[in-house]
């Protein structure tokens, strides 16, 4: 593990989204998943992901890996609402507090209105989707109401506006606002833009691409059963 | 940063062949071009129209028979040059229907460049269209930002819908911004509305 943490020290916000403890000492990654309890398979994919591949075999996967995997996506919420938006929020104030131009003032407005889409969709994962799919998986009985459906068609529709409106910031900051005296401010909130952009991505593929199918294999099961 | 993708084409049956071309055009500072490869001529024949080949090297053995095909092809696309890739002989009125030829024989600078210089006008002429607004697309700009919909922008510029919405879609590519909020600080960035004109 330590290797590969030397690798990509990204793997480290990673073990962090799994509740894991960094300090690996010398174990293996199979030690590491079976101390915490998480399917190697899983843990595999993901880390897959942060060293930019695909996602391998899914097949292995099954009911009893929900709860690890929306542990770790509850994680990355908290990441991304506690940490990166206000740290991207700071910067933009900084830069404000430089160049007092209207322009700042709207990018901080448009980022605002962005910060509070994130909100709201991923109250929504936490307070309808993640409750269901966990009830699912533990075959509690879970009623949805009518208004609070879970639907994946409008949960990606919801990541790629949420992809979308990001990449607009970076353009309009790499390309389009010209500011005097911005110092490192303007690289700073680039990067972390990049990084937050690059979580969300990771988080979009893992919702995706591992936990939908996974749910609706359940589903599938639930209704021969 | 963002550089024009260039599609090429080529025909040819051997596989060490083609392996090695690709390898040498995709060196350096030519990752920007799409390769094809295609086993004759007749595949791709329905490729040209499409305006999706910007190039196309081929074999002059697979044209022997095929002149006919091979004149409407290039008849079709009739700004896509062919380049002759040459590896034993060819009689010259074959190798004449060619825009250009290179050698197995080339190194592989010479091989780049000569493909380089039949593109490099075509490449020119992407980049140039990419940066800039037309005065049409900051006219539409301008109203966009005001908050009016398609249809009182065609109505204010006397020009149809359907002309707004292409002038928007090469507004969206040229500046990579898709929503509202988004365009008007472009606009208000590169001087295109006043902070006062703009109605919060």
């Amino acid at each position: 593990m330590l290797d590969l943490i030397f690798e990509n020290p990204s793997l480290l916000l990673m073990m962090e989204h799994f509740d894991m403890n960094i300090v690996v000492r010398n174990k293996t990654v199979e030690q590491i998943c079976n101390e915490n309890q998480i399917n190697q398979q899983v843990f595999i994919n993901v880390a897959n992901l942060y060293n930019g591949f695909n996602i391998a075999n899914t097949k292995d996967i099954d009911r009893s890996d929900t709860e690890s995997i929306i542990l770790f996506l509850k994680n990355s919420h908290r990441y991304y609402l506690d940490e990166k938006i206000p740290e991207i929020h700071d910067c933009i104030n900084g830069l404000y507090a430089k160049n007092n131009i209207p322009e700042i003032r709207l990018v901080g407005r448009f980022f605002d209105e962005y910060s509070q889409e994130v909100k709201e969709h991923l109250n929504y994962e936490d307070v309808v989707a993640f409750p269901y799919f966990s009830a699912l998986a533990n075959n509690r009985e879970h009623y949805d109401s009518e208004d609070k459906k879970f639907s994946a068609e409008e949960y990606r529709e919801h990541h790629t506006d949420i992809e979308t409106k990001l990449g607009e910031l970076k353009n309009l900051l790499l390309k389009h606002i010209p500011l005097k005296q911005d110092g490192s401010l303007r690289r700073k909130l680039l990067t972390s833009l990049f990084e937050l952009e690059y979580d969300l991505t990771i988080h979009s593929v893992i919702e995706e691409s591992i936990l939908i199918p996974l749910i609706k294999k359940i589903e599938k099961q639930k209704k021969i059963g | 940063m963002d550089k024009c993708r260039i599609n090429i084409a080529v025909i040819e049956p051997s596989a060490i062949i083609y392996e090695g071309l690709s390898n040498i055009l995709l060196q350096e500072g030519c990752s920007h071009y799409n390769i094809y490869h295609f086993d004759n001529i007749e595949e791709i024949s329905c490729e040209i129209p499409t305006g999706k080949i910007d190039l196309v090297i081929a074999n002059p053995a697979l044209i022997k028979g095929n002149i006919k095909t091979f004149n409407s092809q290039k008849r079709t696309g009739n700004s896509v040059p062919w380049v002759a890739l040459i590896y034993s002989f060819f009689e010259k009125e074959i190798v004449d229907l060619f825009d250009t030829v290179i050698q197995i024989t080339d190194s592989p600078e010479a091989i780049t460049r000569t493909i380089h210089n039949l593109i490099s006008l075509k490449c020119q002429c992407k980049t140039e269209s990419r940066e800039q607004l037309t005065p049409r697309e900051t006219d539409v700009l301008k109203h966009l930002v005001q908050g009016m919909s398609n249809k009182e922008i065609a109505d204010q510029l006397n020009i149809s819908i359907h002309t707004v919405v292409s002038h928007r879609k090469n507004i969206v590519q040229k500046t990579g911004i898709k929503s509202q909020s988004g365009l008007t600080i472009y606009a208000i960035s590169n001087n295109i509305i006043n902070i006062e004109d703009y109605q919060e």
